[in-house]
Order: structure tokens, then C-alpha cells, then sequence
């Protein structure tokens, strides 16, 4: 669709992915406006309910980024992203969601170049997926945590 | 909860923002939102009139939350927060949207959309901003006393500095006397003082220091708390002694490889390994005339693979040593690289090549072999450089070793909760940038125990371990940054999976009301979220971070 | 080899670009403005004309100077009412400014439409002096505009390009600049050697025009600043041997043989080719790379000393160069291979199984290029099988000495003493390795000996560690 502007939700990081998307704007590097990024300290904070969450209620995309392994702030929080991610784009596959609409990268915050290189892909790749097909469940976010 | 009164400011910097992003638009848009009593921009929001309108918006329109949209937070958040505080508003009732380096400057070709960026951001900023609540930091006062595991040459150096700048510091060392190492070693490189001569003033002013407590033959046995108060328990003897300290180095030093079953060591009475060589020469016992050394015998090799950088020189000094005392004395060492890196060890190298000790390179492919019947009387070894099979007449064998991981390491990395590397020494923080602490607060590592090194080093490590410890003795307190988790214990399970993910251990289960809840130790913990991600009861709350916060930001966007 | 005499380049070309001067003078045409004031060649020779119609303009001349205040006055006199246009340089601005303190003339009515003047004609001018007071500065760098070519190095306003130091001359920066992508402040600074107004030779008003935070001034100078502190930390670090003086190895004469430091600066994201290690001769991109250490270290033509960091860093640099173009063959020429530290060894390991690097222990003796691709050819003796042999790479880098970063003449006003290496000397032996000579002076880093990262930084602490004990027992003996 040529006029589907996708808006995709993309955790970062506070040390590392928010540092290189940061870089990017520094260097002037350029992609397409339909990130909307959302500060954590961790990525490790991202668990698969809010990157469902983000899904349900209408976003196209969403991105998880955060440090390269090894190199995490809190040392070992990316360790456990880079299980519960993949475990989660499986499981989206049951839903009958494309996994493709969940990326997980790691963008170190020296790498301003990486960040637009994957927020220009990630956003060509939904733009080829298409607008989410999800209703939009407006559910509350207080309480029903696991509703 | 107070009706949230959220005051924007929506920031040009100069053309940075102003140029791409229609911002007295985003004002009027942002005067719309719910909650929203008061919307202005500002050219440069982080300029003294910039900072002057935040105080002045807060005061006149009675704000209880504020938003900067602008640049980013790694940049001004402190500056605007501290705006926020000196007019009395908490500082963690401040949101920073990024308009610019995240908005503006990525999206400058096309104005329209990075308009509608920046009122999406906006707009999700403030639906975060409705929910944030004050934070407290919490003062945690630091016991200005510390603790030394180990009483060697590096465990004295660090005492002694942190009892110079005033502070009591107890030291336990295993054995009977203080030293550690350095009390076998005969003279240090490179200038060949004794050993000795080093130690034993180093070792007086330890014992007369008023400040410093001396524990010999003592363990460290139980160690619980956190940064500025941890409880010690001391065994020294079936005696045990229990004190408070703020900060603990750990200075235990390293063990030496017996190279058992490797050239004949164990089996031929004339094969040593260096240390022992020096014990002979230290008691002024005989050397042989035809001394060989192998150098990286147990190291660099794939059951070992790194090198203990200490030992080229130790054989080189011992090499010298035995020349200096009898010139007609044969000495050889057979190396793979020589290890004489900087300034002083490299003349150090050349001098000892002046008094005649001869280099041989050998490669790991073929390594020198032992002669002889019941004793070592020659060595075969091939000769890399000059590409032959070289027979060198031996009356002794000296084996260089490489230091290897104390076996309290296990010990004590499971007592303080610090981690250990691949080889089994501690891991510190940050090979680069961190190197003499451990990732857990309040607890530093220097010398051996951490990689091999020589007295100068591990002096150089000790001070900046002292250095590093003396930080928060000398603040006196503590103030980790509130951002921390909190556990709503009612909806705690009990389930322990937040236990055993918190990379600082700052989660402890503790009994309450019959059944087991967690605890996090808000002085521990950095905020990750990690916990708060992985609680399947929806118990752990991260704060300004939580996911109330995380998803009304998300759904703000699509709203 | 990249260009290493300082000369200086101007834009001269591109802000004396006809097209943008009659541009602005159309538009100040089409403002309604009477007619712009400029120089126009009639009859044979250049003379001031009065331009009315944009036809007209595309017979501008901006060539030869000619100071026009004194047609601009005559005309103004004349036509009183009129506004004017004028293509002027700031000379003319000066010479109308004063005739309007004479009480002459008035500006009510004109407008200027600037040139700059090349460097060559810039020295025949004099000025007023600026300067830059970092304190307004925001960082917001409108003093610097973007340019589409190049992402990162952006190109500001400022006429002057010189070689950049931070990139050892392998690209340019303006004469108002950030250092570093890092630095801090990340504000930008002036270079007095070459900027137009501090040098005194033109009014150039580029970056103060352009700055929109008005952070840049005019009356600021050098301060000497008096500190009472009770102990000093020397860490200036190091600076590189020039080896052009090693004949052996070609560097300034072969193309395509860089110092380590060069090549770091060309794989460096904000590097002159923004990573991508064009080679010098050509531009291309090189998959056959020969490193050669100890280049003037342990060596007593010029350094005996070992300067300890060179064998990893050109590992990492063999496994970078990999990293960027995958199939690469990195070539190291070593001595002794020194990794001493954690993970060092395995890190060569590494480097030999999985990165394409082959380790030869030869000091190689010459290299000479092959005149048909410019690839050195080092000519050595490989010291394991005693061959002499010829190896081609399509570059070569030297890791050169290291050494350190003090002059004498720091060092006399401290009073600290250097060895005959220019290291502080340490005389405190083994308990006391970060004293300096003098009593409360300590130094930690490179300019103590040569070290790596994780020790300078942890000297580093260690020299802190000391001068707070040195402090605390002054406060102790009631010192101040």
C-alpha cells in the first residue's frame, strides 16, 4: 500500500539503543518517521506483555533494542531479552500474528548508522506487511495485567 | 492521587527543532490535551531564560508535573529536574520527550510528518506524565570503616592508604604472618631489591598503625549487607570476631602451579619450578653451573591458555641473579615470546643478555625434552631461530609456572555474591573502564587475585582500590538513583523467579504473614527491570518505569 | 600519502559564487529596492554601475576589488531617498560605516550583499578581533549546517578549511569546529592560527552571523588562572614517534604506508572516509593488509623501550579490517607477540582461527612499491625458516613508538624530573610507583610508562588514591 504510513513502537535502552538513536540524530541520518521510541533503562525491562500490548492496540511494528550481549549496563538484562523475544515472535506465529512485525536488534550506542539502517529496513518491511489487521482492543492497562 | 496539572515546554533550539517541526502548532496542540493547564515554547529551553520560564510556569500555574520536549535527556534531564527542585517540585515528576535528536534532526525532509512525530510524542509523554508520582531518594548511611581480605604486599598497600585518609580498616590474612607471596620471594625485578626489605617496613607500619586491625590467621567466614554497611564475621582460630565495615577490597593474591608430572617436576630431585629456586637462593644454598629454565610451562597452552605476565621476568631475574653471583655459571631460557613489555623491563631484558644468560626460542609444536636417569642431565629443544635440535647440558631444571586462581576464590565469590571470570579469577566490572571494581557495589578487587601482576602493579592496583573504596566512606552516605523496583507484597507469590534473575542478587525472599514474599534491597538495586518484566504475578512495580507508565505511553499513540 | 604541508584552502570559489550573489541581488530586486550597486565590465574595463533590471545582474563582475563607498556615496547623495542594494566586501562595509560616523552618509536604505575575500586578497586587509565565549554556546551548532555529502563531518559557514589534527591530516574541518565527535563540551572551537578575524585579516562574519545564541564575541582573551591545590596529577599521555625519519619503511614516500594511528582514523565511523579505509594512493579498498610492530620501538636508533600496547592494537585492527570487508588477510610482522593482559591471549587465538591473521616473527628490513598498483612490497627475513622473502600488501601499517607527552618545559615548572625516555621519573620504587620527584606530584598513564587502558585507568585511580592520602595527612599535620 503506498500511502500506509506504519507507526512502530521500538523500545530502547537507556544506555546503549536510546545512546545510538540519539547518535543518529546527531549525524544528521535520516528514516522514516513512523518510529516512535519509547525509553526503558533495560531491554531487559521489555517483557512480552508490553511488546503484546503495543501489538493489540494498533501498532505495526514493534522493535526491541537494546545492548550488544556482553555489554550490558546491568550486566546480564539482554541475556534475558534475547530468550524471551524470539520465545514471544514464536508465539505470535500461534496467533496467527507475523512474527516479522517484532524485531529484536542490538544497537551499541556508538551506532548511529546501525539505528537508521534498522529503523529504515524495519519500516520497509512493515510497509510490505502491511497495516496490523488486529482490532483495537482498548483495554485498560491498570490491573489485568495478564487478562 | 492530586489531579495531575502537567505544564509543557515545547523547545525550538534555535532552527535545530524550529526549522522542521511547526512548534507554536505542537503548543497549540499540546494546550488541548487532558490534564494540560499550561503550553509555551522557548528558543532554548536549557538557557538561563529558558530555565527562569520553567520556574516561573511551575510557580504560576501552580504545576505539579512538567515536560520538556526538546533535545534529549542524556544531555539536559539533570538541568531541568534540578529547575523542577529549586522551586520545590519533585525532581521525578519531570518527563523528557525527544523531539530532536530522535524527531527533527532524523525526519528534516519532511516537516509535515516530524510535526505529527512530535505532537505523537508529546502526547505520549504526557500520558506518562499523568501517572509519574514523587520519588524519594533514600540516604543510606556508610559505616566509615573497610575491610581487607588479605595481607600481602597489595592487601598493605590499600590499608595503609585508606587508614592515611582516616578511615579504620580491618585486615584478615590466612596466614600466620603477614607478606603473602613476597615472604618466599628472594629479590624483586627490576631493580633486584630483596624482597624482604619491601615487605618488612610495609608489614611494621600495618602493625603500628592505630587505624588498622590485624587479624592473622584468620578467615573471612560470613559476610552479609550491602554497600556502606556490611557485617563481617571473622574465624581466626575457632575465635570468631564480628564488626560493620562500609566498603571491602578484596586482596587475597593468587596460588602458584606445581607443574606435577610436566618435564620430570615431582619425579627428579633437580627440577624446580622458579619459586623454589628462589627459596634455595634465598638460603644461600647451591645452584647448578648448567642451569636451564622452560618458561610457559603450563601456560598458553590450551589446557591454559592465557599468560601469567609475570613470569618472563621472574625468570630473567632469576637467570641474572644466578649470573651476577657466579659469571661462569651456564644459564638458558627457552621461551615462546618474551614478556618484557614498557620501559624498564625491556633494559632489564637486554642487561641480562649482557651478563651472558642465553635466549632460546621453542615452539609449542615441539617442546624441549628432559634427559636423563633419575635426574635431570640434558635438554634436547629445538631451536626455532637458528632451525636445529640443540642438546644443553643440565644440572638444573627450572620451570617457569604461571600464577593460577586462589582456590578461596570459589569461596569468597560465593560470600560477597561477586563473580568470577572464565579462568576462575575475579571479574571485575569493566575490563577498561572499571578495572579494580566489582560489579556489586561497595566491594573493589586489586593484585593477583584479580590476573597476575608484580609488586608495582599491584601497588598501583591497591591505591586505586583504596581510592575507589574511600568514595563513599568519605561521602558517608549513599543515594542510589530511586528509579529502583518495589514489591507489592500482596501480590506477591512467592514464586522467587525475580530472586534469582537480579544481576546485583538485590532480591532476597524473606518470611512474612506465614508465607515467603520478596524483598528488594532498595539500596542494591540499579532499576533494571528485569525483575519487574519477569514477575508472573504483575507484583513487581518499576518506578517511573512501570508498566502502567510503559503502556499508557503506548497506547497514547494510538489513541 | 595525504597532504601534510598546512596550507590553507579557502571556499573562496563557492562564496564568490556568481550565482548565489545575483540570486540574492534579484531578490533584493524583487523587494523593490531601486537597484543594486555592483561592478560591471563596459567598454574594456570593470567599473561601479547601478544594476535595475535582473538582466542586467548576469553581467556582474565581482572581480577586480573596488572599494565602491565612494560611488555608493555620490549616488546616495544624489537620489537621497533611494535604497540601494550593494555587492560589497567588508571593506566597503567598514569604508561606509566610518563616512557614516563622519556624518557623510547614511545607511537608511541599503542593503548589503556580501562576498568574502579569498585568502590571498584577505591578506592585504585588517580587522577587528573576535572571539568565541563558550559559556553562551547551547550546542545547538547553527554555526555548522548540514551537509548532504557528508553525514557527520558537516560543513559550516566558516570560509577557512585547513588539514584536521584530530585526523592527523587525512581530512579537513573549518576554522571554527568540533574537535571530536566526543568532546566535552561538545561545543565547537575557534582556531586562532587561521581564523580569519582572530588573524586580523578580514571581518569575516560567518560563524557570528550564523549563531543564533549570539555566543560568539568579541572581548575575551587567555586567563591565567591561580589554584591553590594541595597535589597534581601529571597525565598527559602520549604522542606518536614520527617514523618518517626510518627510511626502511617508506612512510612519506610510499602512498600506501600509514602509521597505526592513520589507520585508525580511516576506520573510524567519524574518520575522514567515515569508516571506510580507503587506501591513500587510490582510494581503494585493501584486502591484503601487512602490519609491522616495533616500528622505532625497542629499537636504539630511536626508542629502546617496548611500547607495550602495539601487539594488541594491530590485532584489533586485523580484526576489524576483517570485520568490515569479510575475507580480508591481515598479515602481522611481530618480534615477541606481548598479550599479558586478561583475555589477551585468547583474543590473538582468535584473531589467528576466525579473523584470517597470520602471525610472522620477522622485523622486516625494507619496503619498496610496485609501481604498476602502488602495493608496498616489504622485503624481510622470516626468523623461523630463515628465508628472505618479498611480501606484496596493498597497505601497510606501522605500529609506531609511542612516546610520552611532556614537554621540558612542563615538566621545569612542576619541577618533576623525566628519564632519558621522557617518562616522569618514579623514584618511590615499589611502594610508591605514581610519586613524581616532588613531594605531592603524582602521574599515572602513558607519560608514566607505557600502558594500556585498564592500567592507565586504574593508575589512574591509584593516582588519586595517593594524592588523597597525601591531603588527608597534610589536614591531619593542620596544613591547609
Amino acid at each position: 500500500m503506498d500511502n500506509f504510513e506504519p507507526k512502530i513502537v521500538a523500545f530502547c535502552c537507556n544506555w546503549c539503543s536510546y545512546a545510538g538513536a540519539d547518535l543518529a540524530g546527531t549525524s544528521r541520518m535520516q528514516y522514516p518517521p513512523a518510529i516512535r521510541i519509547i525509553r526503558v533503562m533495560c531491554s531487559g525491562r521489555v517483557s512480552p506483555f508490553l511488546v503484546l500490548k503495543a501489538l493489540s492496540v494498533g501498532a505495526d511494528g514493534v522493535l526491541v533494542l537494546g545492548c550488544h550481549p556482553g555489554d550490558c549496563h546491568y550486566i546480564e538484562g539482554n541475556y534475558k531479552t534475547m530468550r524471551r523475544i524470539p520465545l514471544l515472535k514464536k508465539v505470535l506465529k500461534q496467533f496467527g500474528i507475523e512474527e516479522e512485525r517484532v524485531r529484536l536488534e542490538w544497537v551499541s550506542a556508538s551506532e548511529g548508522a546501525k539505528f537508521a539502517e534498522v529503523a529504515n529496513s524495519f519500516t520497509q518491511s512493515i510497509k510490505n506487511l502491511g497495516p496490523s489487521t488486529l482490532d483495537n482492543l482498548k483495554q485498560s492497562s491498570k490491573g489485568a495485567k495478564h487478562g | 492521587m492530586e489531579e495531575p496539572r502537567i505544564g509543557v515546554f515545547v523547545c525550538h533550539c534555535g532552527r535545530n527543532i524550529g526549522a522542521y517541526v511547526d512548534v507554536p502548532g505542537v503548543v497549540e496542540y499540546v494546550k488541548g490535551l487532558p490534564n494540560v493547564v499550561h503550553a509555551e515554547r522557548n528558543l532554548y529551553t536549557c538557557s538561563e531564560e529558558g530555565i527562569s520560564a520553567i520556574k516561573k510556569g511551575i510557580q504560576e500555574h501552580n504545576l505539579n508535573r512538567v515536560i520538556v520536549a526538546s533535545c534529549t535527556p542524556r544531555t539536559h534531564e539533570p538541568l531541568f529536574r534540578s529547575a523542577c527542585e529549586a522551586v520545590g517540585l519533585n525532581k521525578y515528576l519531570f518527563e523528557f520527550v525527544n523531539i530532536r535528536d530522535q524527531c527533527s534532526w532524523v525526519h528534516m525532509h519532511e516537516p509535515e510528518k516530524a510535526t505529527e512525530k512530535a505532537k505523537d510524542l508529546i502526547r505520549m509523554g504526557v500520558a506518562k506524565a499523568r501517572l509519574l508520582e514523587p520519588l524519594e531518594e533514600i540516604e543510606i548511611k556508610v559505616t566509615p570503616s573497610a575491610l581487607v581480605i588479605g595481607g600481602g604486599v597489595v592487601g598493605m598497600g590499600a590499608a595503609l592508604n585508606l587508614a592515611a585518609q582516616g578511615f579504620e580498616v580491618h585486615v584478615v590474612e590466612k596466614e600466620p604472618e603477614l607478606g603473602g607471596t613476597l615472604r618466599s620471594v628472594y629479590k624483586l625485578y627490576p631493580t633486584n631489591e630483596e624482597a624482604t626489605k619491601v615487605t618488612n617496613p610495609l608489614i611494621e607500619k600495618v602493625k603500628n598503625d592505630p587505624k588498622i586491625k590485624t587479624y592473622l590467621s584468620a578467615k573471612v567466614k560470613e559476610v552479609s549487607g550491602f554497600i556502606g554497611n556490611f557485617d563481617v564475621v571473622v574465624n581466626q582460630d575457632g575465635e570468631e570476631s564480628k564488626f560493620n565495615v562500609g566498603t571491602i577490597i578484596v586482596a587475597i593474591g593468587a596460588d602458584k602451579l606445581k607443574p606435577t608430572g610436566q618435564y620430570g617436576y615431582g619425579e627428579m630431585p633437580n627440577v624446580l619450578t622458579q619459586l623454589e629456586l628462589e627459596e634455595r637462593m634465598k638460603k644461600g644454598e647451591p645452584v647448578g653451573q648448567n642451569v636451564v629454565m622452560i618458561n610457559c610451562v603450563g601456560a598458553r597452552v590450551p589446557e591454559r591458555t592465557y599468560c601469567s605476565r609475570i613470569c618472563c621476568m621472574t625468570a630473567i631475574k632469576n637467570a641474572s641473579l644466578i649470573k651476577e653471583s657466579n659469571p661462569k655459571a651456564k644459564v638458558w631460557i627457552l621461551h615462546r615470546d618474551l614478556m618484557t613489555y614498557g620501559v624498564d623491563f625491556e633494559n632489564y631484558y637486554r642487561k641480562a643478555m649482557e651478563l651472558g644468560v642465553r635466549f632460546i626460542r621453542y615452539s609449542l609444536e615441539r617442546p624441549p625434552q628432559v634427559i636423563g636417569d633419575g635426574k635431570a642431565e640434558e635438554i634436547k629443544a629445538y631451536h626455532e631461530l637458528r632451525r636445529e635440535e640443540i642438546e644443553l647440558p643440565c644440572d638444573m631444571l627450572v620451570l617457569t609456572t604461571p600464577l593460577i586462581p586462589a582456590e578461596d576464590n570459589q569461596d569468597i565469590s560465593k560470600m560477597l555474591k561477586v563473580s568470577l571470570d572464565e579462568f576462575g579469577f575475579f571479574l571485575e566490572a569493566h575490563l577498561k573502564l572499571r578495572p579494580v571494581e566489582f560489579a556489586m557495589d561497595g566491594i573493589y578487587i586489586c593484585g593477583s587475585a584479580k590476573w597476575p601482576t608484580d609488586v608495582t602493579e599491584g601497588i598501583s592496583q591497591a591505591y586505586a582500590a583504596a581510592s575507589k573504596a574511600a568514595g563513599p566512606l568519605r561521602m558517608g552516605y549513599v543515594k542510589p538513583e530511586a528509579i529502583n523496583a518495589l514489591v507489592n507484597e500482596d501480590k506477591c507469590s512467592g514464586c522467587g523467579i525475580c530472586e534469582l534473575l537480579c544481576p546485583f542478587q538485590a532480591i532476597e525472599l524473606q518470611p512474612r504473614d506465614g508465607k515467603r514474599v520478596s524483598h528488594v534491597n532498595e539500596a542494591v538495586c540499579k532499576g533494571c527491570g528485569t525483575c519487574g518484566a519477569a514477575c508472573p504475578s504483575g507484583a513487581i512495580a518499576m518506578h517511573y518505569f512501570t508498566d502502567e507508565q510503559i503502556l499508557a505511553q503506548v497506547e497514547a499513540l494510538f489513541s | 600519502m595525504a597532504e601534510k604541508e598546512t596550507t590553507v584552502i579557502t571556499e573562496a570559489e563557492k562564496i564568490l559564487d556568481r550565482e548565489n550573489i545575483i540570486a540574492k541581488a534579484e531578490e533584493v530586486l524583487d523587494q523593490g529596492y531601486d537597484g543594486i550597486i555592483g561592478l560591471r565590465k563596459r567598454w574594456g574595463h570593470v567599473s561601479p554601475y547601478l544594476f535595475t533590471t535582473k538582466d542586467e545582474l548576469k553581467e556582474l563582475e565581482l572581480e577586480p576589488r573596488y572599494n565602491l563607498a565612494t560611488f555608493v556615496r555620490q549616488l546616495k547623495n544624489k537620489w537621497p531617498d533611494a535604497r540601494l542594494g550593494i555587492v560589497s566586501r567588508g571593506c566597503d562595509e567598514r569604508a561606509l560605516d566610518k563616512l557614516e560616523e563622519l556624518g557623510v552618509f547614511s545607511k537608511e536604505g541599503v542593503v548589503f550583499i556580501g562576498i568574502t575575500c579569498s585568502m590571498e586578497q584577505a591578506e592585504e586587509c585588517n580587522c577587528e578581533k573576535p572571539i568565541y565565549t563558550p559559556l553562551d554556546c547551547t550546542g545547538c551548532w547553527k554555526c555548522m549546517e548540514e551537509c548532504p555529502k557528508d553525514a557527520i563531518t558537516r560543513i559550516n559557514v566558516c570560509p577557512i578549511l585547513v588539514p584536521d589534527q584530530f585526523n592527523l591530516g587525512l581530512g579537513q574541518r573549518k576554522a571554527i569546529y568540533l574537535p571530536f565527535p566526543q568532546a566535552v563540551p561538545k561545543k565547537n572551537v575557534r582556531d586562532p592560527n587561521h581564523c580569519l578575524r582572530i588573524t586580523e585579516k578580514l571581518e569575516c562574519k560567518g560563524c557570528e552571523n550564523a549563531c543564533e545564541a549570539k555566543a560568539i564575541v568579541h572581548d575575551m582573551a587567555d586567563q591565567i588562572v591561580d589554584l591553590d591545590v594541595g597535589a597534581i596529577i601529571v597525565a598527559t599521555g602520549l604522542d606518536f614517534y614520527d617514523v618518517s625519519g626510518l627510511e626502511e619503511y617508506g612512510y612519506g614516500k610510499i602512498k600506501n604506508v600509514v602509521t597505526a594511528m592513520e589507520y585508525e582514523r580511516l576506520t573510524s565511523a567519524s574518520g575522514p572516509t567515515l569508516g571506510s579505509l580507503d587506501r591513500p594512493s587510490d582510494g581503494k579498498v585493501p584486502h591484503n593488509i601487512a602490519f609491522i610492530q616495533c616500528v622505532g620501538s625497542r629499537d636504539f636508533r630511536c626508542e629502546p623501550y617496548c611500547s607495550s600496547v602495539c601487539c594488541m592494537h594491530a590485532t584489533k585492527e586485523a580484526m576489524m579490517a576483517y570485520e568490515h570487508e569479510p575475507g580480508t588477510k591481515s598479515t602481522v610482522f611481530y618480534m615477541d607477540m606481548r598479550a599479558v593482559g586478561k583475555r589477551f591471549q585468547e583474543y590473538i587465538a582468535r584473531a589467528k582461527s576466525d579473523y584470517n591473521v597470520t602471525y610472522i616473527r620477522s622485523r622486516p628490513g625494507r619496503i619498496e612499491v610496485n609501481p604498476e598498483n602502488d602495493n608496498p612490497i616489504i622485503w624481510y627475513e622470516d626468523t623461523t625458516t630463515g628465508e628472505i622473502k618479498k611480501f606484496e600488501a596493498e597497505i601497510v601499517v606501522l605500529a609506531q613508538a609511542m612516546i610520552p607527552q611532556i614537554t621540558k618545559d612542563l615538566a621545569e615548572i612542576l619541577g618533576i624530573e623525566l628519564d632519558e625516555n621522557g617518562f616522569v621519573k618514579t623514584p618511590g620504587g615499589f611502594l610508591q610507583p605514581l610519586d613524581t620527584t616532588k613531594p605531592g606530584i603524582f602521574a599515572c598513564g602513558y607519560v608514566h610508562s607505557p600502558r594500556d587502558i585498564p592500567d592507565s585507568v586504574t593508575q589512574a585511580s591509584g593516582a588519586a588514591g595517593r594524592a588523597a592520602e597525601e591531603i588527608a595527612s597534610l589536614h591531619s599535620q593542620g596544613g591547609k
